[in-house]
């Protein structure tokens, strides 16, 4: 695996990426607890359809939906000090683009959710004004995909992580690290 | 290595072991206090969600499903707290087995007393 240059003194990128690793754990358990929230939300709708948007498995799916790219945003903030995590022409790291629009997407769509059960009081799945929920989850999901892997590369890398023994997760690891996991063109 | 700016002895690029702490700020493996009340005030904030679904929202959260909720969010945000203080003590020679146990150990004290006595 090819060195990155090291901008900053090691132990000093160790910790800081070790910071942004728990605030990655903490978003983690957030959306581990939503995957359970859907079931939730989703058992909800069969016995009560829509009485209110602020029934408790609202509260708790839309408070993810607020908690997430806010959480990503206090990523984006500190990961200005770990340099290896730049994107490309020093702007933010691509990976966490992807993340916090995929996740504003959702917090747009609570609005125009809201507006649509004003008129149509169902919990059909497939209506359009879930389509973006959904959407934007996944490429919120693809970009939180690539920029976590690509911090647990590094700190791989520095000798703080164990490398992973399949070789196919090591080249992810590689690609990761040059900033190409999704793509050769866009770092 | 050259240091940023404000660090090091001015020009010479040096580093000292001062200057990299410096840098560093409050280091990951003394963090385990932060985690562990951050721990407890999440599994307060969830008993608080569901509670307020139980009492509140008797007709759309019965109360079963409440502690149901309350069950699985604990478990998850205890394999949470458990990574986040294995990881950030790996490596280093502290050891906050004792506390990261017994805050575990309450938690399923307090998630096992609400689930049989609260709310029914």
């Amino acid at each position: 695996m090819a060195q990155m240059p090291a901008l900053i003194p090691k132990e000093v990128e160790i910790q800081r990426l070790k910071k942004v690793w728990l605030i990655v754990i903490a978003m983690g358990s957030t959306a581990a607890s939503v995957e359970v929230d859907n079931f939730v939300d989703g058992s909800l709708h069969q016995t009560s359809i829509r009485d209110s948007a602020f029934t408790p498995a609202h509260w708790w799916l839309y408070s993810h939906f607020i908690t997430l790219p806010l959480g990503w945003g206090a990523a984006a903030i500190y990961d200005r000090k770990i340099p290896v995590l730049r994107g490309p022409n020093n702007s933010m790291n691509t990976g966490l683009k992807m993340t916090i629009l995929g996740y504003l997407a959702t917090m747009f769509t609570i609005g125009v959710n809201e507006m649509w059960h004003f008129w149509f009081v169902e919990e059909i799945f497939a209506v359009p004004n879930h389509w973006m929920f959904n959407m934007g989850v996944v490429v919120a999901f693809m970009g939180a995909l690539a920029y976590v892997v690509r911090v647990y590369a590094r700190l791989v890398e520095l000798g703080a992580e164990t490398p992973g023994e399949n070789p196919y997760v090591a080249e992810m690891y590689k690609m990761a690290l040059e900033g190409k996991l999704y793509s050769r063109a866009i770092p | 290595m050259t240091l940023p700016k404000g660090f090091g002895s001015g020009g010479g690029g040096g580093s000292s072991s001062a200057d990299i702490e410096r840098m560093i700020g409050k280091r990951v493996e003394n963090m385990t206090g932060m985690i562990t009340v951050s721990f407890w005030a999440a599994i307060l904030a969830t008993f608080g969600g569901t509670a307020a679904g139980y009492f509140y929202y008797p007709w759309a959260y019965p109360t079963a499903s409440g502690h149901f909720a309350f069950i699985v969010l604990t478990i998850i945000i205890a394999i949470g707290y458990i990574f986040c203080v294995k990881v950030m003590e790996e490596g280093s020679n502290k050891n906050s087995n004792g506390i990261v146990g017994g805050s575990v150990a309450g938690a399923t004290a307090f998630c096992l007393f609400v689930s049989l006595y609260v709310g029914w």
